[in-house]
């Protein structure tokens, strides 16, 4: 075999990422399109129109203010208002002459108003819920997600690590034993069930071991912990965002936990540790030294895999504990037919899916020389 | 013309006669109240004539020191134009600096807010209304009869999608043009305005003390408080994010007519879930919330909250819907009545936390409110009714939303019927869907809120073809009996014509109503005047923190 020059590795990469992207565009149009279909089903519109005018208008009323903000057109042709691809609609009203228009923003004059105004231009939409541009919701929902997330791959990924390492090096000794029980354990307990429990035994006055040990005069304050994380949004503290990181990081620990394992028990079992551990290579210098950088290459997969997941742990974890985050965004949007939002959220997740994968087959290849792109 | 009466010049001859009624024991202090404060009496001077010390609703707030944060748990809902307003909880943010004209006291009595005072002639036809002189909007306008009579013009507009208030303002709305009769709105001077009803009406300062009756700038009638921010309120929004938070701050721009005491509120939208509340509570994340229900009342005062209670009209109907079989035969609307104990639902619905109704929507606190014989429950003489309908085998749908007490009722409204021989299936639907068909579904649950007026809720839910018209009732007599009730002030006399009505109802099984509901809040030791509402109306301009 040739071995391949930089020049071309580059290029081959170069195409892989642009291939990539192309997927992303592609997954991204066809899940908006979906997504679209089904928030404008005429029962999902009329439930629309029933929360922006009244909640108990009429049926004639609700045609009437359906036809006034735009959603009279065809769907296809909105779906291309929505992209950017067709002019936005514009409605004159017979009596007032007054002109109103999907690029028309308040206040505006129509003469002045662009043509197109979709995605394309940059136009993320309005969210009919929140009465506010998309771009000024998802940004900071995004921000609060991602704090989220990111204390929970710093507790979860060395804690998943060590104790793989740990339950690995040994294959079948007590440690790994107990080790691989507790990341079962973990890993076979929804965010929905752990975080529920968490609640009840650490963040309640009147059940769990808070009012035992303030009982007992070991700790001042009502709870051990807080079971809103709505403060955490202002200032996080040990105090308010315990609870809802541990509640997603001891999902996905016990996952990454057993591909460490499974990854360390082979790796021990190579050739090489043998011959290292013949020579009298003392054992901690050989899961040190030997075993652990080889045995890390498949966990890298795992957990680059894993943030996808993480983003569907979200949803539960930041509705239950309040944590007004990029998941509970998705849950309000779909639960209020707020269509421009649920578009914009549906974007964003396949944006973060398919970059983490991405992320991840770009390292494998530096990881592992083996593996090369073609 | 019969000569307007004043309250400030001359005490309504009705008034006194309520006066009469009340000390010979024929009124309860509440109705009393009512009555003579919806005649135009100022709340004090309906004491003064009760010759009771004027222990006011004004008089049991308590002055709470200047400054502070209060935090309130409450849905953020996105504001809109307020005359379609659809939740008291818009109204309890904006009610921070665009205020009513009038208000509405937990103890049943109205006190005037922007106005000062107001006065009906002898048959309800025509009310003169003086505004509060001094007041300012907070972009510098003085506040005029202008301003109230744009205000009543926009209410009027019964064509504005969703303006609740058209419906409230009854014969004021010219059925024809769909907007405020000619000569129905003069304003005579800067500080008073005249409203003349083509047909008695008596609904008139209830319907403007709804939460939806937000007084707006003259040039500013039907547009959202929230972009504009024009009011006479002491604060302003310093953020608004929907479903998460709100916060009100005082506005140091502007010099309100009162005293207000909080620095800031903070409205914390923690969902419509109570345990989030309960969990909310526990993490200290708000002081006060804006409402506690079913079980959670004594969760809230097991972790050392403080209780607020009223008794209200607020209620749940689990009604047929005349509209489709077979419901449309009395005799089924008849056995299902008859099945159903008012007990067993107050107690499986809401805990006991209530009183008993009688299947008709007038409650014991109403003024007119006329005592009929209790209500039988026979289920072996239901399910013979039933039979003899020749629906003994129709498989009876029960709709409800999947929601606490609306639920649990309809529960053991469906349990009830099973017990008696009915065949029933219960279907629940998620809120996010339920308002969607809510006023056609063939036999289904409703909460309403609570109204002041007896008639009130009849006008808004039972006279034939209104739009929330439920039940699907078109009953021409009920109609005309009800038009006859709206013109009668005097609630002794209306009485007699509320016996017919109530009856009505029951006879022709127009819906279950099986209890009126208490309402809770709960807050914690150092809120002060942050008592329960029959509206749920939260005041922000009297709310205090101790220092």
């Amino acid at each position: 075999m040739v071995p391949l020059g930089g020049q071309q590795t580059g290029n081959a990469m170069g195409q892989f990422i642009l291939k990539r992207i192309g997927t992303m565009l592609l997954t991204a149009l066809c899940l908006t399109f979906v997504v679209f279909f089904l928030t404008n089903l005429f029962p999902n519109l009329e439930k629309l129109a029933k929360t922006q005018g009244n909640a108990r208008m009429t049926d004639a009323e609700v045609l009437r203010w359906l036809d006034n903000n735009g959603f009279g057109d065809p769907m296809l042709l909105r779906y291309g208002q929505w992209l950017g691809v067709a002019p936005g609609w514009i409605i004159k009203d017979e009596e007032s002459g007054e002109i109103i228009g999907r690029c028309i923003d308040f206040g505006m004059d129509p003469a002045d108003a662009p043509r197109f105004c979709g995605l394309l231009q940059g136009d993320w939409g309005y969210s009919t819920v929140s009465d506010d541009e998309v771009t000024n919701i998802v940004w900071g929902r995004l921000l609060l997600t991602g704090k989220l997330m990111g204390w929970v791959l710093i507790v979860m990924v060395p804690s998943a690590l060590i104790i793989g390492v740990l339950a690995g090096m040994r294959e079948g000794s007590r440690m790994d034993r107990s080790l691989s029980t507790a990341s079962i354990a973990t890993t076979a307990t929804p965010e929905y069930v752990s975080g529920v429990i968490f609640i009840v035994l650490l963040a309640s006055s009147t059940a769990g071991i808070s009012p035992w040990l303030a009982a007992n005069g070991w700790f001042e304050g009502r709870t051990l912990f807080l079971g809103s994380a709505r403060s955490a949004m202002d200032d996080i503290t040990f105090w308010n965002f315990t609870l809802p990181v541990m509640t997603l990081a001891l999902y996905g620990m016990g996952y990454i936990a057993r591909m460490t394992r499974a990854s360390m028990a082979e790796v021990m079992t190579a050739q090489y540790i043998r011959t290292a551990r013949l020579k009298g290579v003392s054992f901690r210098n050989i899961v040190l030294k030997h075993a652990l950088r080889n045995a890390l290459i498949a966990p890298f997969t795992v957990i680059m895999l894993q943030i996808p997941w993480l983003l569907t742990g979200v949803v539960i974890v930041e509705t239950l504990f309040n944590y007004n985050g990029f998941g509970w965004t998705l849950v309000q949007a779909a639960s209020n037919n707020d269509i421009e939002l649920l578009m914009a959220v549906s974007i964003v997740a396949v944006v973060v899916v398919l970059t983490t994968q991405m992320i991840s087959d770009i390292g494998y290849v530096y990881l592992n020389p083996r593996i090369r792109i073609s | 013309m019969t000569q307007a009466v004043e309250t400030s010049q001359r005490v309504h001859p009705a008034a006194r006669m309520y006066a009469r009624e009340f000390k010979t024991g024929q009124l309860s202090r509440r109705e009393f109240l009512v009555r003579s404060t919806a005649l135009g009496l100022s709340t004090a001077a309906a004491y003064a004539l009760i010759g009771g010390a004027p222990a006011s609703a004004m008089a049991h707030r308590r002055t709470p020191p200047m400054g502070g944060t209060l935090r309130i748990q409450m849905e953020v809902r996105a504001l809109k134009d307020p005359r379609s307003y659809d939740w008291s909880q818009m109204g309890n943010i904006t009610r921070g600096f665009v205020e009513y004209l009038v208000e509405y006291n937990a103890d049943g009595s109205f006190t005037g807010v922007l106005l000062e005072s107001w006065g009906a002639n002898e048959d309800a036809t025509q009310y003169t209304l003086r505004l509060r002189p001094g007041v300012t909007w907070n972009n510098g306008d003085p506040f005029t009869a202008a301003d109230v009579a744009a205000n009543f013009e926009g209410w009027c507009e019964a064509e504005v999608e969703g303006n609740s208030m058209a419906t409230r303002m009854g014969s004021l709305v010219d059925p024809d043009t769909k907007r405020a009769v000619e000569g129905g709105i003069v304003v005579v001077d800067d500080l008073t305005l005249q409203i003349n009803y083509p047909k008695p009406d008596i609904t008139l300062i209830p319907g403007i003390a709804d939460y939806p009756a937000a007084i707006q700038h003259r040039d500013l009638i039907g547009t959202n408080p929230l972009d504009h921010g024009v009011g006479t309120g002491a604060y302003r929004v310093a953020s608004y994010e929907v479903g998460v938070k709100a916060v009100l701050e005082k506005n140091p721009d502007h010099s309100y007519w009162r005293e207000a005491y909080l620095d800031r509120i903070e409205f914390v939208d923690l969902g419509q879930d109570p345990v989030a509340w309960l969990a909310g509570a526990e993490a200290g994340e708000f002081d006060m919330n804006y409402e506690t229900v079913g079980e959670f009342v004594d969760l809230f005062a097991a972790i050392g909250w403080e209780q607020s209670e009223v008794t209200t009209a607020a209620t749940v109907v689990i009604r047929p819907n005349q509209n489709n079989a077979p419901y449309d035969n009395v005799v089924v609307r008849k056995a299902i009545a008859l099945a159903v104990d008012p007990q067993v639902c107050l107690d499986l619905g809401i805990n006991g936390q209530g009183i008993l109704a009688e299947n008709h929507h007038v409650c014991p606190i109403h003024p007119e409110y006329a005592e009929l014989p209790p209500i039988t429950v026979d289920k072996a003489a239901a399910f013979a009714l039933l039979e003899e309908s020749g629906h003994a085998d129709h498989e009876f749908e029960i709709i409800s939303i999947d929601d606490d007490f609306r639920r649990k009722t309809t529960d053991a409204v469906a349990a009830q019927l099973r017990d008696a021989g009915f065949r029933v299936t219960r279907t629940v639907i998620p809120g996010s869907t339920f308002w969607n068909d809510w006023t056609n579904y063939p036999f289904s649950s409703t909460n309403w809120n609570h109204r002041e007026l007896g008639v009130q809720i009849l006008n808004l839910a039972y006279r034939s073809g209104e739009a929330w018209n439920e039940s699907g009732f078109a009953n021409a007599e009920f109609d005309a009996l009800l038009d006859q009730a709206n013109g009668i002030q005097d609630a002794d006399a209306r009485r007699k014509v509320m016996v017919q009505l109530q009856t009505i109802m029951q006879d022709e099984g127009v819906t279950l109503l099986p209890y009126w509901r208490s309402l809770y809040r709960h807050h914690t030791p150092n809120v002060i005047n942050a008592e329960m509402h029959p509206k749920f109306e939260i005041n922000v301009h009297y709310l205090g923190v101790a220092a």
